[in-house]
């Protein structure tokens, strides 16, 4: 919607989604089921969506409109977060819900879409502007487009987009070949590749407390900052979903998209503009500065762990080769560590260490930034030490968003003794208002035409770049696994790649 | 007549200080406890002015609902008519979110005044304030709108919002003189139109519309109806924008827009019905709260040329 117009209040007015029809393939499964339906049923209910607005189903079960509407009313139910669900609104939202059963790999199934769509631009004036959510097996992206495309679903009166979620390929040649194939049927802006972690409230506020406050970017250098620590640990292991992680591992489904993004948003150079192109130009500028490992250098600058038996809290939890669907001999790496570099004037010679891992013994994602320690210890005999202590500064993404600096203080009392002390920005306490969900935020700016929080086809290669000598030569290892045990921070391994560094792994 | 007892501004803070250290202490000396504490929280300081017999209950569950958006230091000054009255306590607002550790505590100061000593009021609300964050005044009380002592009020405020919709509240000559005077001003009876406006944005964009009936309840157009009909006329003017009343007994409020001949908007509360023809839709309204439009309100502490512009041909 331009701001140009001149009923329009940008001081304000919420940006509403332009008229449109959503299709979502694989409307029958659990994407669909847990945040799709209730993303958008919220955002109608804040009021954000047009009036010509439509949501057409697609999927393989034989369903009728009714029986879709009641299926997603069930899942909103279920699943809608922070939100009352409101009897009247579900009517008026359900109007616009339509169905229709089809086989991607049948034709005529595209067919049947594009004459239900011509019925529900006349009954819902959604201007002919359709978003397709391919919310399918990644095997079917390229197969869904080129159906949209043989039916000429890819290109209409108004605008197409095309929404895929990762992995955008399980390594660069496959996610090459995946974009040869999309990019004949739709151009680079109308492909949205959705990393949802960009649509954290938390990563995007990492981008206002770096470019919006004047204090910290002059100190966000290899001059002042020592190392930065990414983490995202889950206290939970597979959790009966063993057959499709052992496929793809912590590395590939983890760091290769999601931390790595994470990291770009951390230390990307300023961006002129907060337009999606200049944001995302210094996001894939950063992924492209990251120093690619020889095959030499995986071992000592990459870790890859799976976990065993143990214990998570009170709980006993089998390891991960005794999870249903996985082989007792897997080689999944359930745990990953890696250090990189960035090859760039700003981070020459700064360790960036990213880790992520199952059944770790809390859930947490966090930045960890820590600093340079003072260049003079002048409180060194009164405090025991204490004045060494580094500052850090903690970006926390989950579970309670906020920003706590780390720094010493001195003690009350006669004598100079300091202590670490902490500084706490909560997100929750200081912005009482529900944040919206991260599906919320990314739906609305597809809608919208607001690619600045999807990942464009550069980034992916970049990121697929990065890990790929690791993939590499992790394929021609045969680790002894398992090598760390349930409920504890990973394998010893990783503890020694920071000791290399003289750092260690904070415990969040 | 028993002399009041003077009020310091430095005491109040100084007691300020005394309740936030004895908040912070843990209650028992287990470690849970300790871990726990509170935080203090503060984004703005919020003065709100408000006739005595107001319901205490709801302006403290106002207040309340505000600081998790808005924590803020509350200054309230309740206004009562009558001998020569004027006290002030301090107290904390505290909640625990839910699956959280730490209470979130704002400050509250209530300073009760009879209204011949409001001249003293600002003298002692403005030591008061916090300092380098945004001052917004909330102006509910009656009386104070009519005391000559506003003048040495207002300026205490970075903004001041009323609601003109409000019985006794301020109403567009007030406003326009506050906007005269280089103040900055919200009336929520304008934040509450803004979902309606959004919408009327959406629907009218690129549209040219040679007439356009904002439709109403009641005889006279309230606040609200003549917000719609002053924005829509200054937003387009190559179009007629007309008034209607229905002629009843009611509020005055924004019924229906009658867009030239294919076009109907029907207001109902939380939602709007569109006709277009034989196209029927719908679109979502959300019905601000008080506390919702004063959240909205408080976001916005720079000018709103938009607003000024409307209330501007208003009162011209």
């Amino acid at each position: 919607m331009s701001q140009e117009t001149p009923l329009q209040d940008p001081l304000r007015f919420h940006r509403k989604a332009p008229p449109c029809a959503v299709v979502i393939y694989g409307a029958n499964g659990d994407l669909t089921k847990r945040k799709l339906m209730p993303a958008l049923y919220r955002l109608a209910y804040e009021g954000r969506l047009a009036p010509g607005f439509a949501v057409v189903g697609v999927s393989r079960t034989a369903m009728t409109n009714d029986e879709f509407r009641d299926r997603m009313k069930e899942s909103v139910k279920k699943f809608l977060e922070d939100s009352p669900f409101d009897e009247d609104l579900w009517h008026s939202f359900a109007q616009g819900l339509s169905y229709v059963a089809g086989d991607v790999g049948d034709p005529a199934s595209f067919g049947e879409v594009a004459k239900h769509l011509a019925v529900v631009e006349q009954a819902h004036k959604t201007e002919d502007n359709v978003l397709f959510y391919l919310s399918t097996q990644p095997s079917q992206y390229a197969e869904i487009a080129e159906g949209l495309a043989a039916a000429g679903l890819n290109k209409g009166k108004g605008w197409r987009r095309i929404v895929i979620e990762k992995p955008f390929g399980h390594d660069l040649e496959s996610a090459r070949a995946l974009q040869a194939r999309l990019q004949k049927c739709f151009n680079e802006n109308e492909i949205y590749r959705i990393d949802h972690y960009l649509g954290k409230e938390t990563v995007q506020n990492i981008m206002a407390f770096r470019f919006g406050n004047g204090i910290f970017e002059p100190l966000w250098n290899r001059t002042y900052i020592d190392h930065v620590q990414i983490t995202a640990a889950e206290s939970i292991g597979v959790e009966g979903r063993g057959a499709y992680y052992q496929e793809a591992g912590a590395l590939r489904d983890m760091i290769q998209n999601h931390l790595l993004q994470v990291m770009a948003t951390v230390a990307m150079e300023p961006a002129s503009s907060f337009t999606s192109d200049a944001v995302r130009d210094e996001r894939a500028k950063l992924l492209r500065a990251i120093r690619i490992m020889r095959p030499d250098q995986v071992a000592d600058n990459a870790v890859a762990g799976q976990y065993g038996p143990g214990r998570s809290g009170s709980e006993r939890v089998v390891g991960f080769r005794q999870e249903k669907g996985v082989s007792p001999d897997s080689q999944t790496d359930t745990y990953a560590a890696v250090t990189f570099l960035v090859d760039n004037w700003r981070w020459a010679g700064v360790p960036f260490y990213i880790r992520t891992g199952k059944a770790l013994p809390k859930r947490v994602s966090e930045i960890a930034i820590q600093f340079r320690v003072a260049p003079l210890a002048m409180f060194r005999k009164a405090t025991a030490g204490a004045e060494t202590v580094p500052n850090m500064l903690i970006l926390r993404i989950q579970p309670e968003e906020g920003i706590s600096l780390k720094f010493v203080s001195k003690r009350p009392g006669s004598g100079m003794q300091l202590r670490p002390v902490s500084m706490d920005f909560n997100y929750g306490s200081s912005f009482g208002e529900r944040s919206p969900s991260a599906y919320e935020t990314l739906l609305l700016d597809a809608i919208s035409g607001d690619a600045t929080l999807y990942t464009r086809q550069d980034m992916v290669e970049a990121s697929w770049t990065a890990v790929q000598p690791i993939m590499d030569y992790w394929t021609t290892q045969k680790f002894n696994f398992p090598n760390y045990e349930a409920g504890t921070w990973g394998p010893k391994e990783a503890d020694e790649m920071l000791a290399r560094w003289g750092h260690t792994w904070r415990k969040p | 007549m028993p002399a009041v007892e003077a009020i310091k501004p430095d005491k109040i803070l100084k007691e300020l200080g005394e309740l936030w250290t004895n908040i912070g202490k843990p209650e028992s000396s287990d470690e849970e406890s300790q871990d726990g504490g509170v935080l203090r929280a503060c984004a703005m300081t919020l003065i709100s002015f408000v006739d005595d017999e107001e319901d205490a209950a709801a302006l403290s569950e106002t207040l309340a609902v505000l600081m998790k958006e808005h924590p803020s230091r509350a200054v309230v000054v309740r206004v009562k008519e009558g001998e020569d009255a004027l006290s002030a306590r301090v107290f904390a607002q505290c909640w625990m979110p839910f699956g959280h550790r730490r209470q979130i505590c704002c400050e509250q100061v209530e300073i009760t005044a009879s209204m011949d000593r409001l001249a003293d009021v600002a003298a002692i609300v403005a030591p008061l304030a916090v300092p380098d964050l945004p001052r917004v005044i909330l102006l509910r009380s009656a009386r104070v709108v009519r005391a000559g002592a506003i003048r040495k009020i207002l300026p205490l405020g970075d903004k001041i919002v009323v609601d003109s919709a409000r019985p006794g509240a301020p109403g567009f000559g007030e406003l326009g003189g506050l906007l005269d005077a280089g103040h900055i001003a919200g009336d929520l009876a304008w934040t509450r139109i803004t979902e309606t406006r959004s919408l009327l944005a959406q629907i009218l964009e690129g549209r040219k519309a040679a007439n356009i009936t904002v439709e109403y309840d009641g005889k006279e157009a309230g606040p609200e109806t003549r917000y719609l009909h002053a924005w829509l006329e200054s937003c387009l003017p190559d179009t007629r924008v007309a008034l209607k009343g229905s002629g009843t007994a009611a509020c005055g409020k924004p019924r229906t827009i009658r867009v030239d001949s294919d076009l109907t908007i029907q207001l109902t509360r939380g939602c709007a019905e569109i006709e277009r023809g034989d196209v029927h839709q719908w679109a979502n309204l959300p019905v601000g709260t008080d506390e919702e439009l004063l959240n909205a309100e408080l976001n916005i502490v720079v000018h709103d040329h938009i607003f000024e512009r409307v209330l501007n041909q208003i009162t011209a």
